[in-house]
């Protein structure tokens, strides 16, 4: 059968709306947001309000040996939030974790793959209007954090420090391909264990290189800036390349209903 | 498999004229799963919704006659309540009402009513009743041959590979059964036909005896056995065998 993108679109419909009615989802969906955007927040608040003292100089000064006196503060606020940002990323891979796991190992614990199977539907109207129903939910949250972002840093800061040019690119740019990547392990994963659970706790140790970057980041072994994350949004990419193979290879009909149904 | 699902491993079958790897056989046929698969935090209308876009119909046509089969089904008021709230039975009803969205030519029921209390299996039942009265094509699959006596015209019997198809009458009339009303609990008289030398099979329910004969001449001995234990006799009449018996048969004609 040819490729509908009705039956894509139908597909995205179902599950936005189902993610719409499951509170328990939203819940823990927008639970990371909250944090990703209230730590950098205080962190820079705390900076912002001592601008005399000495000991942030010190620290600043371990970072980068030629920071002087006043801008030391500047620079920690500028350092925080461009290394902040590998920990923002964990955002686009995880919120698809959890939509995707769901979505599609979900089909066979409510046992509605054999019906949804039996219509019309193909593997790759599936995939799309599933993967849409998790990237445009992903997306839309890190770009509203992102805003939120912004303006807290900036009260906080009480200087427009945010957005930089860096942020804009990663948040337009960089996000979606992580959130790409973040819906296509939940996919991959998701097709092979059949229970969402196991799959959201699988696909979710993904961000832990992510986790490690932003520790070698703040611990002063890693000097993150644009370079440092276009070299990673490159693995990405190539990462998002091999999902989408296996994830269209997985997406065939029979292959879905002798595994999962 | 007959509804595209999954691929034969050998062999061919064709459904309206389609292939089984032929992928518009889907859009000729519908499946109702033993299990109704519905998506519970979507209302009614959002289920069917949901199957008319996947099948690309005309929304408003077909929302038009899923209305009326919601209405027909006991289920006219409740389109906007999530299906989560749903009987076992009312979600069994709105299966079948999503099996019929996109109008298929032939609809495949698999075993519709297990699970279910005796009430929601009655109402399901006569929904399916209904459905055959329309004139499509009904498929159904199940253990439970009361229902399948109930329900179908024509039966195949299938254990491990299709043993039989016939039509639910040819099937029944082929072998002798006599039916017998004793008084009492016919059950009783189970154990006197046992020690004839030909051991005809018997079922009891209530008063009424219905024993399995392999030819006419048997007849006279049945009778005469359950007087001379004792049975007291108000009819003795000609039947057709349960499909059981005749299930059974076909089953054990395969073992021995």
């Amino acid at each position: 059968m040819n490729f509908s993108w009705a039956r894509a679109r139908a597909i995205f419909w179902k599950d936005f709306l189902d993610l719409r009615k499951n509170r328990a989802l939203l819940a823990s969906m927008s639970a990371l947001p909250l944090m990703l955007v209230v730590v950098p927040a205080g962190v820079v608040w705390a900076y912002a309000r001592r601008p005399d003292d000495p000991n942030l100089e010190v620290i600043a000064r371990y970072y980068e040996a030629t920071v002087r006196g006043p801008d030391a503060v500047r620079f920690l606020i500028d350092k925080v939030l461009v290394d902040w940002f590998s920990v923002y990323l964990i955002m686009p891979v995880f919120v698809p974790i959890l939509v995707s796991s769901f979505a599609i190992a979900g089909e066979k614990e409510r046992r509605t793959l054999e019906p949804l199977l039996a219509s019309p539907v193909t593997g790759l109207e599936l995939l799309i209007g599933k993967s849409l129903a998790s990237l445009v939910p992903a997306i839309a949250i890190c770009i509203l954090a992102f805003g939120l972002l912004c303006l807290t840093v900036d009260f906080a800061a009480g200087a427009a420090v945010l957005p930089t040019p860096m942020w804009t690119f990663g948040v337009f740019v960089i996000a979606p391909l992580f959130a790409f990547f973040g819906n296509g392990v939940a996919v991959v994963i998701s097709g092979r264990v059949g229970d969402s659970r196991l799959a959201q706790q699988l696909a979710g140790m993904t961000v832990l290189p992510l986790v490690g970057l932003a520790a070698g980041q703040f611990g002063g072994f890693l000097k993150a800036g644009f370079t440092y994350y276009l070299l990673i949004t490159a693995f990405v990419l190539v990462l998002d390349v091999g999902l989408l193979l296996a994830a269209t290879r997985l997406f065939d009909r029979e292959r879905l209903m002798t595994r999962w149904g | 498999m007959l509804t595209g699902l999954i691929a034969p491993t050998s062999g061919s079958a064709t459904v309206c004229g389609h292939a089984l790897s032929d992928p518009r056989l889907r859009r000729k046929v519908g499946l109702l799963t033993e299990q109704p698969g519905l998506y519970d935090r979507l209302t009614a209308r959002e289920n069917l919704v949901f199957y008319m876009r996947l099948n690309e119909v005309d929304e408003q046509a077909a929302w038009r006659k899923a209305e009326k089969n919601l209405e027909r089904f006991g289920l006219g008021g409740r389109s906007d309540e999530p299906v989560g709230g749903f009987s076992k039975g009312m979600r069994q009803k709105l299966a079948i009402v999503r099996t019929l969205v996109h109008e298929p030519s032939v609809v495949f029921l698999d075993e519709p009513t297990s699970g279910l209390d005796p009430e929601s299996a009655r109402t399901v039942r006569d929904a399916v009743a209904e459905l055959a009265a329309e004139g499509r094509t009904l498929i159904l699959c199940s253990h439970n041959l009361a229902e399948v006596e109930r329900l179908c015209t024509r039966v195949a019997v299938i254990k491990n590979r299709l043993r039989r198809v016939a039509s639910l009458t040819e099937l029944k009339r082929e072998g002798l059964a006599l039916e017998i009303r004793v008084e009492g609990d016919a059950a009783a008289w189970v154990p006197a036909l046992g020690r004839l030398p030909f051991h005809p099979e018997a079922l009891a329910e209530g008063s009424r005896l219905t024993v399995m004969l392999a030819n006419e001449g048997q007849a006279p001995d049945v009778v005469a056995q359950l007087a001379a234990t004792g049975a007291r006799i108000y009819a003795v009449t000609r039947a057709a065998r349960p499909l059981e018996e005749a299930y059974l048969e076909l089953v054990r004609e395969e073992a021995s």
